[in-house]
């Protein structure tokens, strides 16, 4: 069978600090929000 | 789950800098595919607009999927784009955490707890169809745990996290990826389609769309196609049958354990927790905070915003992360019985939505 090329899905425990470093981020990003540092998002 | 995993994490402590700069061609060719994405819409929305036409209106996602598949199946995607590419599922989950700003906590328990419940029937609907099926397709076993794992709770990240737990094949989990992925880019393009034929309301397509799609980078492009409130609820419907990631991955851990072919689970709560995705609580402290009027309105608003901008890389790296000659590379036995497992789930999944709208007036 063809290797899978999906290299980066395999494990290597990694998953979890993903998760971490998308919640950190988020609330990083919404304290700034909340703190006035970034106003008004467009889209 | 949607589901690469990011080389972001594995930062080197002694040079962090350098694999941060390694990121950034891939994070800026999936802020371009977006932006592109985004803005053919826009150009062809003020274009109708314009002129008087009536034509459909063609959500970005659509075009940032289109656009990532056409360059990763043509030109591919050169190795310097890579790493940052891989970023997608973490903009991904950061967007779900943001979104988390836009539901007060009671929506979160009225519709989690609905979702929930119909989560714990779509799960027995696919385990028992998925065995069924790969006993028939004469599947190896352990390869028809994961494809029930896939196509069950939430694609790619519960097969990796299956396979660690029952030792199973590389093989294997390499054919239910694909499978799943396989799946996952065909129930993208049919379920709004099947939505707008049905006139299923914003809610009751979200909703639909989180239990059935199995990545989460599709659910929610599946609910985005279909409007932004659908996306909405995708995203919870989706985050709950994430949530059941752990107990899942657990039962079968402990079925193979008990024949023999896999470790034994020791501490069960420490077990559960590692594969809790933390996202969840995340999203569900930002609903906190938006319940407690922590956010003004433009705030809110302003939370939102940078939740679709966080999904507009995700939907960009959805397509760029998709190779077809790749997946018709894997096979087509797992292949087929995922896709009649998926079918069928689809169908009894939307039976349910459908009996749920009606009786929640969904």
């Amino acid at each position: 069978m063809p290797q899978a090329s999906h290299e980066h899905h395999k494990p290597k425990g990694i998953q979890l600090t993903t998760d971490w470093w998308a919640v950190s981020t988020a609330l990083a990003l919404a304290l700034l929000v909340r703190i006035g540092f970034i106003r008004k998002i467009p889209w | 789950m949607a589901e690469g995993i990011l080389p972001l994490p594995q930062v080197d402590a002694a040079r962090p800098v350098h694999r941060l700069i390694k990121l950034i061609p891939g994070i800026l060719l999936l802020a371009a595919i977006g932006y592109l994405g985004k803005f053919i819409e826009q150009s062809i929305s003020a274009r109708a607009k314009a002129d008087h036409l009536h034509i459909p209106n063609i959500e970005y996602v659509l075009w940032a999927i289109l656009i990532g598949l056409a360059v990763s199946n043509t030109v591919g995607i050169p190795a310097v784009f890579q790493p940052g590419v891989a970023t997608y599922e973490f903009w991904l989950k950061a967007g779900i955490v943001l979104l988390g700003s836009r539901f007060l906590l009671g929506d979160v328990v009225k519709l989690g707890g609905l979702s929930l419940t119909l989560v714990l029937l779509e799960l027995a609907v696919a385990f028992f169809l998925m065995t069924l099926l790969g006993r028939w397709f004469k599947l190896k076993p352990k390869l028809t745990s994961l494809l029930a794992v896939g196509s069950a709770v939430c694609g790619v990240s519960a097969i990796i996290a299956t396979k660690g737990a029952i030792d199973a094949d590389d093989e294997d989990s390499s054919y239910a990826i694909a499978a799943i992925l396989a799946i996952g880019a065909i129930s993208l393009f049919t379920f709004p389609l099947i939505g707008h034929w049905l006139h299923l309301s914003d809610r009751a397509f979200g909703l639909w769309a989180g239990l059935a799609v199995d990545n989460t980078a599709e659910a929610t492009a599946a609910g985005a196609l279909y409007s932004d409130a659908a996306a909405k609820i995708a995203v919870l419907a989706k985050t709950t049958r994430n949530a059941m990631i752990g107990f899942v991955v657990l039962g079968y851990a402990i079925y193979w354990a008990s024949r023999g072919q896999a470790r034994a689970v020791g501490n069960k709560a420490a077990f559960l927790w590692q594969k809790f995705p933390k996202f969840v609580l995340g999203f569900l402290l930002l609903s906190v905070l938006a319940t407690a009027a922590v956010f003004n309105q433009e705030q809110l608003g302003s939370l939102a915003n940078l939740s679709r901008w966080a999904f507009l890389l995700t939907f960009a790296g959805v397509g760029l992360r998709t190779n077809i000659r790749e997946l018709k590379a894997q096979g087509l036995r797992p292949f087929a019985v995922g896709a009649i497992a998926e079918t069928s789930i689809a169908l009894v999944t939307l039976a349910m939505v459908l009996i749920a709208a009606k009786a929640f007036n969904l």
